[in-house]
């Protein structure tokens, strides 16, 4: 089974990848309402990802999901910096895993919720 | 009456277990009845000591008779006969083990024999009473694996041996060794604290209720989540099956216990339920949302046999079941559910499905695939009849979305149903299950008691 991730774009960081090949991917879902980029995963990172995050699954898709944000973060920072959706961007994110679990230390406690009437 | 009609079914086990005592001069005599009483304590992971269980949610459950015939903590030749055969000694099919374990110290401090009656209290007030027919000692790891079988002794839907990142093994593995076994009966009634207050539908008031609006034929969504359009989908179109029409209801049962981290929390399931049929999208005459206490085991095709009696004695006539139906990882097989209610599981003591071996259940399953958007058809369409390419979504990518603050569009969650999401997420400053709010809502539990 072949695993990936994926990045959604809004536009600030639409902004970051302007005028590379990256605009190529981009994916849009659910008639076009949204845009996103799929990075690859191999078995042995999908594997590593899922021992050092305890929330990570593999959803039905083939997606990991349930990392923490700080993941989700990182993992755009190494696309816009690697320019690349290859197995690259993951090993770039797990050399800073220590640095993203102290990250996910402190949002597993809060995350600001999005200012939205809710009554 | 057609013969082409279904009829509600009985519960299993042909009656519906009551063991709630509401006259409270009977319930005090019960009470001074009893040797001594013990607190109930939540069951705490056997390594990181986070609560995984609360055993009261299956006294409730018990009691109020979701579990009928179950009428209390099994004798251990009961709980043998369970992971050999999933049959009660009455000859009854039942997936899983339920006890009422202690600690040694716990045994030993209490000095409870065989024949008392132990009261059992619950935030420090009485709660219920345990009438001890049997004291035995269980190995708690031994039990976690029986529980769940593994890929040797049950190859047919068995793919992993199970571990501790499996949270039902966690919770048999996290049990205290001794076992005090029999019948409980609730003798103070607890009081659910809103949101919870106002879908709790044990049994008797389910059948009541349904038969009120004029529900014949029911068929349950169980749900551990909160609906996406994907859920909404299934639930329309397996609403459809039926006899001659199709269902006249649609019940929601919500599985309100003990949360893994990254679930979203209790309250926001119901009341994202809720608005599936407050904003109309599912009208609220063919729609009602429930609960039901219970410390998922996630163990998947045995899940999915709980959840058949559980909504059978509800007075659901049919259940929907999906690919990888109460699952977490790839210990099963994705349609493990499907194999037990289509063609049975041997190894697991079923050689032919839970609705046609004696003692069986009468509740018809309706196994679906999935829901996904196409963007061809622009709209939701189902994975078996669509022949666009289409794309799927799952709890797990919404999950996602909603943790880096993006609002997901309204094709694939409904406005209202994301504002539920993030009014529970204004109040626990989170918006899904942490360490923090598993450990709070376990110390606060969703009841409250009042003195005797």
């Amino acid at each position: 089974m072949a695993y990936f991730m994926v990045v959604l774009l809004d536009d600030s960081r639409m902004e970051k990848i302007k005028g590379t090949d990256l605009e190529k991917n981009i994916k849009y879902m659910f008639g076009g309402e949204l845009r996103l980029l799929e990075v690859e995963v191999n078995e042995e990172l999908k594997d590593k990802i899922l021992a050092e995050f305890e929330t990570a699954r593999v959803d039905s898709r083939g997606a990991i999901t349930d990392v923490p944000v700080a993941f989700m973060r990182e993992l755009f920072n190494q696309v816009a910096e690697k320019k690349s959706l290859g197995p690259e961007v993951v090993e770039g994110v797990l050399a800073k895993v220590n640095e993203i679990k102290e990250l996910a230390a402190k949002e597993s406690e809060y995350l600001p919720p999005p200012e939205i009437e809710t009554e | 009456m057609s013969r082409l009609l279904i009829e509600r079914p009985l519960p299993h086990g042909g009656r519906l277990v009551e063991r709630v005592i509401e006259d409270k001069k009977v319930a005090q005599k019960l009470w001074k009845s009893c040797k001594t009483t013990y607190e109930i304590k939540p069951t705490l992971h056997y390594e990181t000591g986070v609560p995984v269980r609360n055993v009261y949610r299956e006294i409730m459950s018990i009691c109020y008779g979701f579990f009928s015939p179950v009428e209390g903590s099994m004798k251990q030749a009961e709980v043998e006969r369970i992971l050999k055969e999933r049959r009660l000694l009455s000859e009854w099919i039942f997936p899983y083990p339920l006890i009422f374990d202690i600690s040694k110290d716990d045994l030993n401090k209490l000095g409870v024999e065989v024949g008392d009656r132990l009261g059992l209290t619950l935030k420090g007030k009485p709660f219920a009473i345990l009438d001890i027919e049997e004291i035995y000692e269980i190995d708690p790891e031994e039990l976690a694996f029986k529980t769940f079988g593994d890929p040797e002794t049950n190859p047919e839907v068995v793919r992993e041996k199970f571990d501790k990142k499996h949270p039902g093994w966690v919770i048999y593995r996290s049990h205290q060794p001794w076992v005090l076994a029999g019948k409980y009966t609730i003798i103070n009634p607890p009081k659910f604290k809103a949101p919870f207050d106002r879908f709790w539908f044990p049994p008797r008031k389910a059948r009541e209720e349904f038969e009120k609006r004029g529900w014949r034929t029911v068929i349950n969504h169980q749900t551990r989540n909160v609906p996406h359009v994907g859920h909404e989908f299934l639930m329309k179109c397996a609403a459809f099956t039926g006899d001659v029409e199709p269902c006249h209801g649609i019940l929601v049962n919500a599985v309100i216990g003990v949360k893994r981290r990254g679930d979203y929390p209790d309250e926001a399931i119901v009341e994202a339920h809720e608005a599936v049929n407050k904003y109309g999208y599912i009208k609220p005459e063919r729609h009602l949302v429930s609960i039901v206490l219970w410390d998922m085991r996630y163990g998947n095709p045995l899940e999915s046999l709980l959840h058949g009696i559980i909504r059978q004695n509800m007075g659901c006539t049919h259940h929907m079941f999906g690919r990888d139906h109460a699952a977490v990882g790839e210990y099963y097989d994705k349609f493990a559910t499907q194999i037990l209610w289509t063609k049975g599981i041997p190894s697991f003591g079923f050689p032919a499905p839970p609705t046609d071996v004696p003692y069986g259940l009468l509740i018809r399953p309706q196994n679906m695939r999935e829901f996904s958007y196409c963007p061809t058809c622009k709209e939701m369409a189902y994975s078996e009849t669509c022949g666009h390419k289409r794309e799927k979504l799952s709890g797990s990518f919404l999950r996602g979305m909603v943790a880096e603050g993006v609002q997901p569009p309204s094709i694939i969650m409904r406005p209202e149903v994301y504002k539920v999401v993030v009014k529970w997420w204004k109040k626990f400053g989170y918006p899904f299950c942490n360490e923090k709010y598993v450990i709070n809502k376990e110390k606060e539990l969703e009841v409250e008691l009042e003195d005797l």
